[in-house]
């Protein structure tokens, strides 16, 4: 795998006292779905902005496809896609014009343009209402049009900054769908931002958790989660005899305990561990009454890093002097 | 370069024309200007007939003189609004797009000017043709061209009107390129906007000005379009400066604010 992305000691001072971004370094592999997770306020949009020439940073370096995003930015532009936090396409243009637009802007060959239009708009189901001006879209069409403008000059790598900010459920899943189809039909990476835990959990490869401006954890979900305890299984089991032992003695179990007639079995790998668990419990002639194997969240693991729940983090608040502004023009 | 300038451009216009009430007033705010302005304050009354072309740059009347004038303040006040477009995209996010788009930061700025051009040229050609309709419309005095008045004439006059929309828009894209907020623009604007009209030889003949003014009025743009314009439009026999002088001036001027735009735009528009 080769790294398309490499961040070296990146950071960005906006005052003497205010540090967005302290330090960060981490790869994004070529073709993998990078996110980065964190609180309002950790310094996720202001390392997107200084990756994608918007903020110049005020330490370390950044490349994208081996090109500096300080020094060789109009090079960085053509190979990087941003589909903002905030909603930019232009309402009083229709989608199909908005798509020609940006089409100029990056200079894609009309013929080709016309091609590509077609594509993008149905891949995210707005060909029907791409002659409508984007005013009469609702707040998830416009997401959607977003995307597929962030997509017309065939980015190697993508930026989405809070995709499904503000968006209902279903909204937010089918942004999830176009993400991953796109990674099955093209060669892209995409590098998200987002305080959505199940986001970044179902979306990802490999998830940076970032808070303070610094990266405090950096792994794929699962190892995100492995490192939080593993899973917990819980087993109702009616036998006269304490089975603890016996289930402690198969193979992966780390722990168990038992409560009144129920079992908790913690393990790293809950799916591969429960027919051995219950073959065990069978074994001994017990009936096993209820199964119960749950998964650590993400949610456990931000707890874990960094002491405080997201909930509690975004309270919290920090450095986002534009959070208020965004919130206003969201509102129109 | 040109390719996603014009792209811009188109934009900005179908923001103009796609806006029906805004199409209405660039129709009636002429009207509004030449119907009262320009019968109320007949100023040549006060003046003896026979000197009123003397008086007045050559026009038979104080309408026909004001009329050309008038051309000259729609441009300005066309060209007024033309950065109003980029503080509106710093706000909603659209110029963040632009900003990390791969194009030269220059386009942004010549995108709006180009537009803005566009659209004060054909504010003053509805201009013009109101003010010489007043001339069939009872009761209202009209705008009376020179006799022999040509084709040559009326491209000089665009000609004219072209630069001085170049220059006014220039001007006021580096303004709005420069403010974060739309109040403060609405404030250099107001600022601005009422001393260049009325120190210019737009409405009034500088020579009926106290010296320190005219002195001021004569090397105002405004003047030099407006002197321009009645040279083309009139047998003017005393102009304020040569046409080739006030031609020049514009173009010169013209050029230096496009480029300023352009340096400008360089300096705010890349990452800080």
């Amino acid at each position: 795998m080769t790294a398309i992305v490499e961040v070296e000691n990146l950071s960005k001072r906006f005052s003497e006292d205010v540090l967005a971004v302290d330090s960060i370094s981490f790869e994004v592999n070529e073709g993998e779905i990078f996110g980065f997770l964190g609180p309002n306020g950790a310094g996720k949009s202001t390392t997107i902005n200084m990756l994608t020439t918007l903020l110049r940073p005020t330490g370390g370096r950044a490349t994208i496809a081996g090109l500096d995003v300080a020094r060789q930015q109009d090079e960085v532009r053509k190979v990087i896609g941003l589909v903002p936090q905030d909603l930019t396409v232009d309402d009083d243009l229709t989608g199909r014009e908005n798509m020609y637009l940006q089409a100029d802007l990056y200079n894609v060959p009309r013929a080709e343009a016309r091609k590509r239009i077609d594509e993008l708009l149905k891949l995210v189901n707005l060909e029907d209402a791409a002659d409508r001006r984007v005013k009469t879209y609702s707040g998830g069409m416009r997401k959607r049009l977003e995307l597929a403008e962030g997509l017309i000059h065939r980015p190697r790598v993508l930026f989405l900054d809070e995709p499904t900010l503000g968006l209902d459920i279903q909204t937010r899943t089918a942004i999830w769908e176009y993400i991953r189809e796109l990674k099955r039909n093209h060669v892209i990476t995409v590098f998200l931002t987002t305080h959505y835990l199940e986001e970044a959990d179902g979306l990802c490869d490999r998830i940076a958790i970032i808070d303070h401006g610094r990266i405090i954890a950096l792994d794929s979900p699962e190892g995100l989660k492995q490192a939080v305890g593993g899973d917990v299984l819980s087993l109702g089991v009616t036998s006269d005899r304490d089975l603890t032992e016996v289930i402690r003695n198969v193979p992966g179990v780390l722990s168990v305990k038992r409560e009144d007639g129920t079992y908790r079995i913690k393990a790293p790998k809950g799916e591969e561990l429960t027919p051995l668990v219950l073959k065990a419990v069978w074994d001994q002639g017990a009936t096993v009454t209820s199964v119960n194997l749950s998964h650590p969240t993400l949610d456990q693991a931000f707890l874990e890093y960094t002491g405080r729940s997201m909930r509690d983090a975004e309270q919290a608040g920090g450095f986002d002097v534009a959070a208020q502004a965004r919130a206003m023009r969201r509102r129109r | 370069m040109i390719r996603e300038s014009w792209s811009l451009t188109v934009r900005e216009l179908k923001h103009w024309y796609r806006v029906k009430i805004q199409v209405f007033m660039t129709l009636l705010q002429p009207i509004v200007w030449l119907g009262l302005f320009g019968q109320a304050f007949n100023i040549g009354s006060l003046v003896p007939a026979p000197l009123v072309p003397q008086f007045f740059s050559g026009a038979p009347d104080y309408f026909s003189f004001m009329a050309l004038g008038m051309l000259a303040v729609n441009a300005l006040f066309t060209c007024m609004f033309s950065g109003m477009s980029i503080v509106w995209d710093r706000r909603f996010g659209f110029l963040n797009k632009l900003k990390v788009a791969p194009i030269p930061r220059g386009a942004i700025p010549l995108s709006r000017i180009m537009a803005t051009v566009i659209r004060s040229l054909i504010q003053v050609s509805i201009v013009l043709a109101i003010a010489l309709a007043f001339q069939y419309v009872p009761g209202l005095t009209g705008l009376s061209l020179k006799a022999g008045f040509s084709m040559m004439d009326l491209m000089g006059m665009f000609f004219v009107l072209f630069l001085l929309s170049v220059a006014f828009a220039s001007l006021f894209t580096s303004i709005a390129l420069a403010v974060e907020n739309q109040e403060t623009l609405f404030g250099v604007i107001n600022l601005l906007n009422l001393p260049l009209m009325f120190a210019s030889a737009a409405l009034f003949p500088t020579a009926m000005m106290p010296d320190w003014l005219r002195s001021v009025a004569d090397y105002n743009p405004l003047t030099w379009a407006a002197d321009a314009l009645r040279q083309f439009a009139f047998v003017n026999t005393a102009p304020i400066h040569d046409l080739a002088f006030d031609i020049i001036g514009l173009a010169v001027i013209a050029a230096i604010l496009a480029g300023v735009s352009v340096l400008v735009s360089r300096k705010l528009l890349s990452n800080r």
